[in-house]
C-alpha cells in the first residue's frame, strides 16, 4: 500500500513538471500553428541561466528562477518577432527555424559551460517522511510551484482579455483579426509566454535532476508525446495528458521495470491515438 | 596544323607542371592522421574528452621529436576528432568520415553502442581500432583489427566486488543500467561477479534518455538491497539515481562497476556527502609516475588535461598504437601494424607493466591489461585508491 501511494505521489510530481512543459509547447501550436522544436532548448537555457545567476552572480535561487523565466521569455519574444513572424504560416520554414534555434541553444550552452554537468543543487534539502511514505522537500516545492504556474496560465488564458485574445486567434485567426486583434503584437507575446514557461521549468527541475547541454532532447520528446496525446493545441488536453503520462510512467516503471514501463507508455499512447487520432482533447482540423 | 601546335603546347605545359611539382612531391612530409571517435557531448562526454585528450597528447609527444619514426621517415602526427554521441549510428558515421579522410587508425570509441556500430565499417575498410566497450562481443576473433584499451568487467569486476564486500558487508545488490547493449552486457557480468562472491544480485534496466528516476528508485528500494551498483550508467544518469536514492532514504553502499566519472557523479548527486558510501573501478592506479602524464599534457598542449582518469588509460593505449606503427614501419598497412601490436610487450613508462588478456572471455588476446585501482568514499570521505594488480582475465 505504501509503495502504491508513493507511486501516486511520484506520478503527480512527474505530471506537474510535464504539464508545465507541455502547456508552453501546446500554446505555441494552438495559437501560432507552429511546432516549436526549440522547446527543449529553452528548458536548457532556463536551467543554465538559473545556474549562472546562482553560481556566478550569487543571486538567491528564487531570483535566479525568475531571471531564467524572463530570459527565456525575452529570447522567445525576439525570436518570434524577428524570425518566426515573417514565415509564421510556412510550416517547413518554422520547423527549420525552431530546429536551428534548438541547435544554437544546445551548442551555445556547450561552448559557454562545457559538456559536463555542473553542480546545481536545490537550495532546500531533506525529505518529508511519514511511516513508509516519503516526499523529498525539493520535489514538493517544485510540485507546488508547478501547480501554481499551471493555475496562473489557466487564469491568464481564461480570465484575462489577453488570454481571450490569444484563444480567439487560436480559434479563427481571420475572424479575430476582423475584430481588431493584431497577431503581430500578440504572437510574440504568446511565444514569450510559452518559452518563459519552458525556461521556468528548466530552472525549477534541473536542480532536482541534472543539468547538461543535451538534456533538452528527452524533454522535447516528452513534451511532444504529451501534446500529441492531449491533442495538439489543447490546453486542457496537454494538462490531462501530462498527468496521465506521469502516472503511467510512475506505476509502470515501479511494477513492470524501466524497460517494460517505457514500452507500456508508448503502447498506451499508440492505442489512444488509434481510437482518437486527434488526441484526447484535440480537434480534427485546426481552425487558425 | 594549328590543332597540332595546341596539342604540343598543352603537352609541354603538363610536362612543365609535372616537373615543377616533382620536387614538391619528393619533399612532401609523411603525415600520420590519428582518428579519434568518442562521445563528446551529453552525460557521457567525459569519456570521449578523455580519448581526445590522450590522442592529442600522444600526437604532441611524437611531434616534439620531429614526428613518429616510421621506416626511414619522421611522420608528423595530427588528430581528427569526431563526436560519436554514444550511439552506434554516431560512431558508424564517424568511421565512415574517417575512411573518407583516408585515416587508418582509430583511437576510441568508448562504450558498447559506439563500438558495435563502428566495427563493421572498420572491418570492411581495414581500420585498426583501439577502442573500449564492455559488450560481451566488443572484441573477438572475427574482429582481428579491433583492440581493447583495457579490460572490461570480465577482468576487474571480481576483484572489486571482493574488496567492496569486505568493506561494506554487501549481502544483496541491485545492479542498474540502461537497457541497451552498453548497459546489459556490463550489468550482467557485474551481477555474475557479485553472485560468484556469494551476494544476491538483481538486475534492473531503464530506457536511455530517462531524466527522472524516481519511479525506478522506488522499484529498487522495493527489492530491499543493502547496495546498489550503477554499473555503466552514464555519469549524469548515475548522479541523478544516487541523488534520488538518498532522498528516498537509501542508506546502503553504492557502487559503480562500469566506466568511471566519480567527479561528475558527485557534482550531479550533490557532493561526496550524498555519495556517502561509494566504491568504483579506477581504470588506472594514480601515482607520481602517472601524474607526470598530466604535466606532459600541460607542457605540450598548454591546457588542463581531461579530468577523467580514463585519460591515462587512453594515453597508454594510444602510445601502444604509435609504437606498433613505428615497429611495423607503415602508416597504411593496418594488418602489419596489428601484428606488431600483438607482439609488443605491455610496458608503459608511466603506467607500468601489464599483459595482453582476453583469450578466456573473448577468444582473442587483444585486451590491454595494466594495474588498476578501487576507489572508495566512506562516510563522505574519499579514501586513497587501492592498487590492484593487472587483471589476468582468469
Amino acid at each position: 500500500m505504501e509503495g502504491f501511494v508513493t507511486c501516486g505521489l511520484i506520478g503527480i510530481s512527474l505530471g506537474a513538471q510535464y504539464a508545465l512543459l507541455a502547456l508552453g509547447f501546446t500554446l505555441i501550436f494552438g495559437i501560432l500553428g507552429v511546432v516549436n522544436f526549440a522547446h527543449g532548448g529553452f528548458y536548457v537555457l532556463g536551467g543554465y541561466v538559473a545556474y549562472a545567476a546562482v553560481h556566478y552572480l550569487g543571486a538567491p535561487y528564487v531570483l535566479a528562477v525568475i531571471a531564467a523565466a524572463l530570459a527565456s521569455a525575452v529570447l522567445g519574444y525576439v525570436f518570434e518577432l524577428v524570425l518566426v513572424e515573417r514565415r509564421v504560416d510556412d510550416h517547413h520554414a518554422t520547423l527549420m527555424l525552431t530546429l536551428g534555434l534548438n541547435l544554437i541553444l544546445g551548442t551555445g550552452m556547450l561552448v559557454i559551460f562545457g559538456p559536463e554537468s555542473p553542480q546545481f543543487t536545490f537550495p532546500i534539502t531533506g525529505t518529508l517522511r511519514s511511516g513508509g511514505y516519503y516526499v523529498p522537500l525539493a520535489n514538493f516545492v517544485v510540485l507546488c510551484t508547478c501547480l501554481l504556474a499551471i493555475g496562473a496560465v489557466y487564469l491568464l488564458m481564461y480570465r484575462t482579455d489577453f488570454g481571450r485574445a490569444l484563444r480567439a486567434l487560436a480559434d479563427d485567426r481571420q475572424v479575430a483579426m476582423a475584430q481588431g486583434l493584431r497577431p503581430r503584437l500578440l504572437f510574440p507575446l504568446a511565444f514569450a509566454l510559452s518559452t518563459g514557461l519552458a525556461g521556468l521549468t528548466g530552472a525549477l527541475v534541473t536542480p532536482i535532476l541534472s543539468l547538461s547541454p543535451s538534456i533538452g532532447d528527452p524533454v522535447l520528446a516528452t513534451s511532444f508525446l504529451i501534446v500529441i496525446l492531449g491533442g495538439l493545441g489543447s490546453i486542457g488536453g496537454a494538462t490531462a495528458a501530462a498527468f496521465i503520462v506521469g502516472m503511467v510512467e510512475a506505476y509502470s516503471s515501479v511494477y513492470l521495470g524501466g524497460s517494460k514501463g517505457a514500452l507500456l507508455l508508448f503502447v498506451l499512447v499508440l492505442v489512444i491515438l488509434v481510437v482518437r487520432p486527434s488526441g484526447l482533447f484535440g480537434r480534427d482540423v485546426r481552425a487558425a | 596544323m594549328i590543332r597540332d601546335n595546341r596539342s604540343v603546347k598543352s603537352l609541354a605545359a603538363i610536362a612543365v607542371f609535372c616537373l615543377a611539382s616533382l620536387p614538391l612531391s619528393a619533399a612532401a612530409a609523411c603525415e600520420l592522421k590519428l582518428g579519434m571517435i568518442g562521445v563528446m557531448s551529453g552525460p557521457a562526454a567525459q569519456w570521449g574528452l578523455a580519448i581526445k585528450g590522450a590522442a592529442e597528447l600522444v600526437a604532441a609527444e611524437a611531434n616534439k621529436n620531429g614526428g613518429l619514426q616510421v621506416g626511414n621517415e619522421k611522420c608528423k602526427t595530427s588528430v581528427v576528432a569526431y563526436d560519436g554521441k554514444y550511439t552506434a549510428e554516431g560512431a558508424a558515421a564517424g568511421a565512415n568520415y574517417m575512411v573518407g579522410q583516408g585515416i587508418k587508425f582509430i583511437i576510441g570509441p568508448v562504450g558498447s553502442p559506439e563500438i558495435t556500430g563502428l566495427k563493421p565499417i572498420a572491418n570492411r575498410n581495414n581500420l585498426l581500432v583501439m577502442g573500449n566497450g564492455y559488450a560481451k562481443d566488443a572484441i573477438g576473433p572475427q574482429w582481428p583489427l579491433v583492440f581493447h584499451n583495457g579490460p572490461g568487467p570480465s577482468g576487474w569486476a571480481d576483484p572489486i566486488v571482493r574488496v567492496a564486500k569486505t568493506k561494506f558487508n554487501i549481502k544483496k545488490v541491485v545492479v542498474i543500467a540502461p537497457n541497451d547493449q552498453g548497459g546489459t552486457d556490463i550489468a550482467s557480468v557485474d551481477a555474475a561477479a557479485y553472485k560468484k562472491n556469494g551476494i544476491e544480485a538483481i538486475e534492473e534496466y531503464y530506457q536511455r534518455g530517462t531524466t527522472n528516476f524516481a519511479p525506478i528508485v522506488t522499484r529498487i528500494l522495493n527489492a530491499r538491497p543493502n547496495a546498489v551498483d550503477t554499473a555503466s550508467s552514464p555519469p549524469g544518469d548515475a548522479g541523478v539515481i544516487i541523488k534520488q536514492l538518498r532522498q528516498a532514504g537509501f542508506d546502503g553502499a553504492i557502487g559503480r562497476l562500469g566506466g568511471p566519472g566519480t567527479s561528475e557523479i558527485a557534482r550531479v548527486a550533490g557532493g561526496y556527502d550524498v555519495l556517502k558510501n561509494f566504491y568504483w573501478f579506477e581504470p588506472v592506479y594514480i601515482d607520481d609516475k602517472v601524474r607526470e602524464i598530466s604535466k606532459a599534457y600541460r607542457d605540450l598542449l598548454k591546457a588542463e588535461p581531461p579530468e577523467n582518469n580514463l585519460f591515462f588509460q587512453w594515453v597508454g593505449a594510444a602510445r601502444m598504437v604509435m609504437k606498433a606503427i613505428s615497429k611495423a614501419g607503415t602508416i597504411t598497412d593496418t594488418k602489419k601494424v596489428a601484428e606488431a601490436l600483438r607482439s609488443l610487450p605491455v610496458d608503459d613508462p608511466n603506467l607500468g607493466k601489464g599483459q595482453w588478456i582476453g583469450k578466456e572471455f573473448f577468444g582473442i588476446n587483444q585486451e590491454l591489461s595494466l594495474p588498476f585501482g578501487v576507489g572508495m568514499i566512506v562516510n563522505g570521505k574519499e579514501l586513497p585508491v587501492q592498487r590492484i594488480a593487472a587483471a589476468t582475465g582468469k
